[in-house]
């Protein structure tokens, strides 16, 4: 066995080997191998990995422009250009571009970001050249079938309607839209209106304005011959004339002074999807390395502070996150959970506590150690894969970083202080100007996040503005008269259980009687808040103290609500009238 | 072309502890990471009515610490060593994993050793994660629009209580439970002798060998579990329902046919005809319907694999004004079409290159080749059909293909949900 028995280690000849996590073993270094570079005449530079592992084949074509650079008026323009590459070419149909890459057991796609516009194939080293054939010819020859826009113009009308279903959706599109004003990444997705404008002669244009070698690099890794792959690719895209990319539409981000709570109405919804953001910086910025080193502490990860306190202590969630969003003009920085709704308060309240702490204290030196182990640990887990790997190398040359980015990571990964990290905390994370975004019941999630901000807004999840008066009207607006005796009906798994309320009111407060088949409950500190009424009756049941908690909505005479106690799993929903 | 082709073969070693513990292990030291799976066989399909969601909700307290691993310190331990891991339940199983850089081997071993011997169950933990679980399921199937279609359908496929239910299970039987269940539930399915270890990666044998009996090789064996009965009849347990969604912008329908077994012949055949129908843009499915009648918003299909009776789903979100029976009928149409004339030789030649890719693509990351490597041993006690799995699937002829359809799919036999959006608009 080769383990060092170092001080306070364990010894396996005693039983207490188990007390303490085991040292590690000699560590076994990792280095990306080194790519080899060329540019061929027309600009187009190619960097290649030859990687014998396994019979597979990565190519990667990757633009240095994307959503950002749709001109002003095209919103959707790069998307729908890059999307409909491979419906049809001057030598192929849809169809046979689809069915000579499927029967090669191969893939090619293409997609486009904000920044970036990307075509990447694969397939079994073997095929490596008709792959790349059928790449050229997606890439250079491709003629935007009027049908096939059609269809395409169609189906991406019915996916806009599909994603206002999803509350991610709905609340990263508020999220940007606050954060970045009239810049275009503000634009989580085009609009109905604008796929509708879209036609084929602007895609065809676009396509030779963007679509150009001297703004693009080609990564191979995988089982080949350098020689051969350069000569190939030389052959295939060599004739590419290069031109002039579109710049992108770079407008400044709004500037804000106060904190601001945006709510999109789901009416029923049973959970609240809460984000909280403010503007960050681009990829550039020389606090990157401090600021991932930050979040790491603060919210990236299952071992990270908000994730401890959300899910692990409190069990408001099934995850709680931070998230550093570095892009090439700008970024933004942001906390996210999805929380079930009667805990969207509380929720905020730890996560605006988590934030203060980072900015105010120090983080531990054994937090930042942890933090910078993780970092440098996956680093070599991300370059298992022809995939992985590929991925390394392209953000590097897309975002410019230095040649020798991957080799250095390690070490400015280590250079991170326990200052750092307290002064990016205070740099970009600003808890007092941040966008507080909530998806979920607004009638709901207003009572309880309206104290979290200076002002307040609501929408429907057409992006349509409300009057929030409407929303609020249940927590402030004229306080219900809730006073009488009601008769209730409990449905307790289907059965109806009558039981009986008699309420006294001052004011907002509520005192009363709760009449049950099993026994009394006496209500001492009940509220009314609006038209809502929640209050706690104790009981006693069989000589135990037993609490049973009453939230109602009161309509004029009529009220309904739900019943909580410890001895029922589910709240149990009720309804009646004043007697 | 491809006959020249060879998957080259993983090194597989594997042994049984004294305790009953089964050790496979695949050394490859391409890059300096390993991946170690532990596979615990037990599932959902091992639950009893009244205890729904136990498997998973067991899952989640593997994370809440153990003699000498604080609650959480798992996550700790691995993310600060800079590895990943998480852990899953399926019907079959419940597998938990990690990738670590190669030093740490003895880490993993360690907490997973840990919690194998020694798991701390209190009744702090156990309300803790309830109430995570039932996030979990508010995030992924009640707040979701066809969030619940998936466990719906299988109550329709399924006549067996084990097979029919949902993994994920009911917000009543989680509260339910106890820790006393818990504590059983530990003992009786939580032992070496109902488990797999899997490592793949950067590791020397010997000295993997001799960490494993070291940290596993004192953990007690127990009883086996009680045996289970996942027979079905050959019938579907309900032919059509519809299903009111209030998050559902769009009407849509799944069906599902109840199929054998995994790795039975007739399995592999169909596997691949759900490859000739719904995988990829030239499926046929996809050129009839997204293409062709551009009737469809989204078409997909896909098999699910279990050691008892299995099943294939076709699923579609028409576009609104679209007839959904006209669409069914294109579906069952091409089904006979396929049952009547088989695939073509374009799509055998097609099946034979995808097998071959996803194959030689499985095996890049450590953990991928440790969690098939799992799989097989736990299912088939043969972890070595990772190598000749592949040979298994190109052997499958057109003309089986052809009968497989003709009698699993073409047939009134099948299960259909359909799904009514019930929103306020």
């Amino acid at each position: 066995m080769s383990f060092r028995q170092g001080k306070g280690k364990h010894n396996f000849m005693t039983t207490d080997f188990r007390k303490l996590p085991p040292e590690p073993l000699e560590p076994v270094s990792f280095e990306i191998p080194k790519p080899f570079q060329t540019t061929l005449e027309n600009g187009l530079r190619l960097i290649v990995i030859e990687h014998e592992r396994l019979p597979l084949v990565s190519f990667r074509l990757a633009f240095n422009s994307g959503d950002v650079n749709d001109p002003d008026g095209w919103d959707g323009l790069s998307g729908a250009m890059t999307s409909m590459l491979s419906e049809g070419t001057a030598e192929y149909s849809s169809l046979q571009l689809a069915e000579k890459t499927e029967r090669l057991g191969a893939g090619i796609s293409a997609s486009s970001s904000y920044d970036f516009t990307i075509v990447s194939a694969s397939s079994l080293s073997l095929y490596s050249s008709d792959i790349l054939r059928l790449m050229a010819e997606v890439v250079l020859r491709p003629t935007f079938p009027e049908s096939e826009l059609d269809l395409y113009r169609r189906n991406t009308v019915e996916h806009l309607k599909f994603q206002r279903s999803q509350p991610g959706f709905l609340a990263g599109e508020q999220a940007a839209r606050l954060i970045y004003g009239d810049h275009p990444y503000s634009k989580v997705s085009p609009r109905a209106d604008d796929i509708d404008r879209l036609t084929r002669e602007s895609l065809v244009e676009f396509h030779a304005r963007s679509i150009i070698p001297n703004n693009a690099l080609f990564i191979v890794v995988g089982d080949v011959k350098r020689d051969e792959i350069v000569s190939e690719i030389k052959g295939l895209f060599g004739d590419w004339q290069p031109g002039t990319a579109p710049a992108p539409v770079a407008r400044a981000t709004p500037k804000r002074s106060e904190r601001s709570l945006t709510i999109v109405d789901r009416p029923g919804s049973a959970q609240s999807n809460i984000v909280l953001t403010n503007l960050g910086v681009d990829r550039s910025d020389p606090d990157y390395f401090p600021l991932i080193v930050m979040n790491q502490v603060l919210g990236a990860g299952a071992s990270s502070r908000v994730f401890m306190n959300l899910r692990e202590e409190k069990g408001y969630t099934y995850g709680a996150y931070t998230r550093v969003d570095f892009k090439r003009l700008a970024g933004d920085v942001e906390a996210t959970a999805e929380v079930r709704s009667a805990v969207t308060g509380e929720s905020l309240k730890e996560f605006f506590y988590e934030l203060d702490r980072i900015r105010n204290e120090d983080v531990a030196a054994d937090e930042l150690a942890d933090a910078k182990n993780f970092l440098t640990g996956v680093f070599p887990i991300r370059a298992e894969t022809q995939e992985g790997l590929t991925n390394l190398i392209v953000n590097q040359y897309l975002y410019g970083l230095p040649e020798n980015y991957l080799q250095t990571y390690r070490d400015n990964v280590d250079a991170v202080t326990i200052d750092d990290v307290r002064r990016v905390a205070n740099k970009h994370f600003r808890p007092d100007e941040m966008a507080i975004v909530i998806v979920g019941d607004a009638e709901e999630v207003l009572p309880q996040a309206s104290e979290y901000a200076g002002t307040v807004e609501v929408f429907d999840t057409e992006g349509n503005i409300q009057d929030v008066a409407k929303y609020a009207n249940a927590a402030d607006a004229s306080t219900a008269d809730v006073a009488g005796k009601w008769a209730l009906s409990i449905d307790f798994q289907g059965q109806q259980l009558p039981v009986s309320l008699t309420l006294e009111q001052n004011g907002e407060s509520v005192t009363g009687v709760l009449e049950t088949m099993l026994g009394d409950g006496k209500i001492a500190d009940g509220t009314v808040s609006g038209n809502k009424l929640s209050a706690t009756a104790n009981a006693e049941m069989q000589g135990q103290p037993i609490e049973f908690a009453i939230v109602g909505k009161i309509d004029g005479n009529a009220m309904s609500g739900t019943l909580t106690a410890p001895i029922v799993p589910e709240p149990l929903p009720f309804s009646g009238t004043r007697s | 072309m491809t006959d020249t082709f060879r998957l080259p073969p993983l090194e597989i070693e594997e042994y049984k502890l004294a305790n009953g513990l089964r050790v496979v292990l695949n050394p490859d030291n391409a890059i300096p990471v390993v991946s170690i799976a532990v596979y615990y066989n037990v599932g959902s399909r091992n639950e009893r009515d009244g205890r729904t969601g136990f498997a998973h909700l067991f899952e989640h307290m593997m994370f809440q610490g153990s003699e000498n691993v604080p609650k959480a310190g798992h996550f700790q331990h691995i993310m600060k060593a800079g590895g990943t891991m998480n852990g899953t339940t399926s019907s079959e199983r419940t597998n938990y994993y990690e990738t670590l850089p190669a030093s740490q081997l003895p880490l993993a071993l360690w907490l997973e050793s840990d919690r194998m011997k020694s798991l701390a169950v209190t009744q702090e933990n156990l309300d803790n994660q309830r109430e995570a679980v039932k996030e979990e399921k508010r995030l992924r199937y009640d707040n979701q629009p066809y969030g619940q279609i998936f466990d719906l359908i299988n109550e329709m496929i399924y006549k067996n209580f084990a097979n029919s239910h949902s993994t994920i299970g009911s917000m009543e039987h989680l509260d339910e439970a106890t820790v006393e269940d818990v504590q059983d539930f530990f003992r009786i399915y939580y032992a070496p002798n109902n488990a797999v270890i899997t490592l793949s990666g950067a590791f020397e044998s010997a000295n993997a060998k001799s960490l494993i009996e070291t940290y596993f090789g004192d953990i007690p064996s127990q009883p086996l579990p009680p045996d289970l009965d996942v027979t079905e009849p050959p019938e579907v347990a309900m032919t059509y329902k519809e299903w009111e969604d209030k998050l559902a912008p769009f009407p849509a329908f799944l069906i599902g046919w109840k199929i054998p077994q995994r790795r039975t012949p007739e399995f592999h055949a169909l596997y691949l005809a759900g490859k000739v129908l719904y995988d990829g843009e030239s499926s046929r499915l996809y050129q009839k319907l997204v293409k062709g009648q551009e009737a469809v918003i989204q078409l997909f299909g896909f098999t699910d694999e279990r050691r008892g009776p299995s099943s294939i789903f076709i699923g579609a979100i028409p576009k609104p004004e679209e007839d959904l029976s006209k669409i069914r009928e294109t579906i069952m149409q091409e089904i006979l079409d396929l049952a009547t004339h088989g695939p073509t030789a374009e799509e055998m030649e097609k099946i034979e290159n995808q097998l071959l890719n996803d194959s030689v693509r499985l095996r890049q990351s450590s953990m991928s080749r440790a969690q098939q490597l799992a799989e097989f041993a736990l299912y088939d006690g043969d972890p070595t059909l990772i190598n000749t799995e592949l040979d298994e699937l190109l052997a499958v002829t057109a003309e089986q293909i052809r009968m497989a359809a003709a009698h699993y799919l073409n047939t009134e036999n099948r299960a259909l949900l359909d799904v009514v959006p019930a929103g306020k608009g």
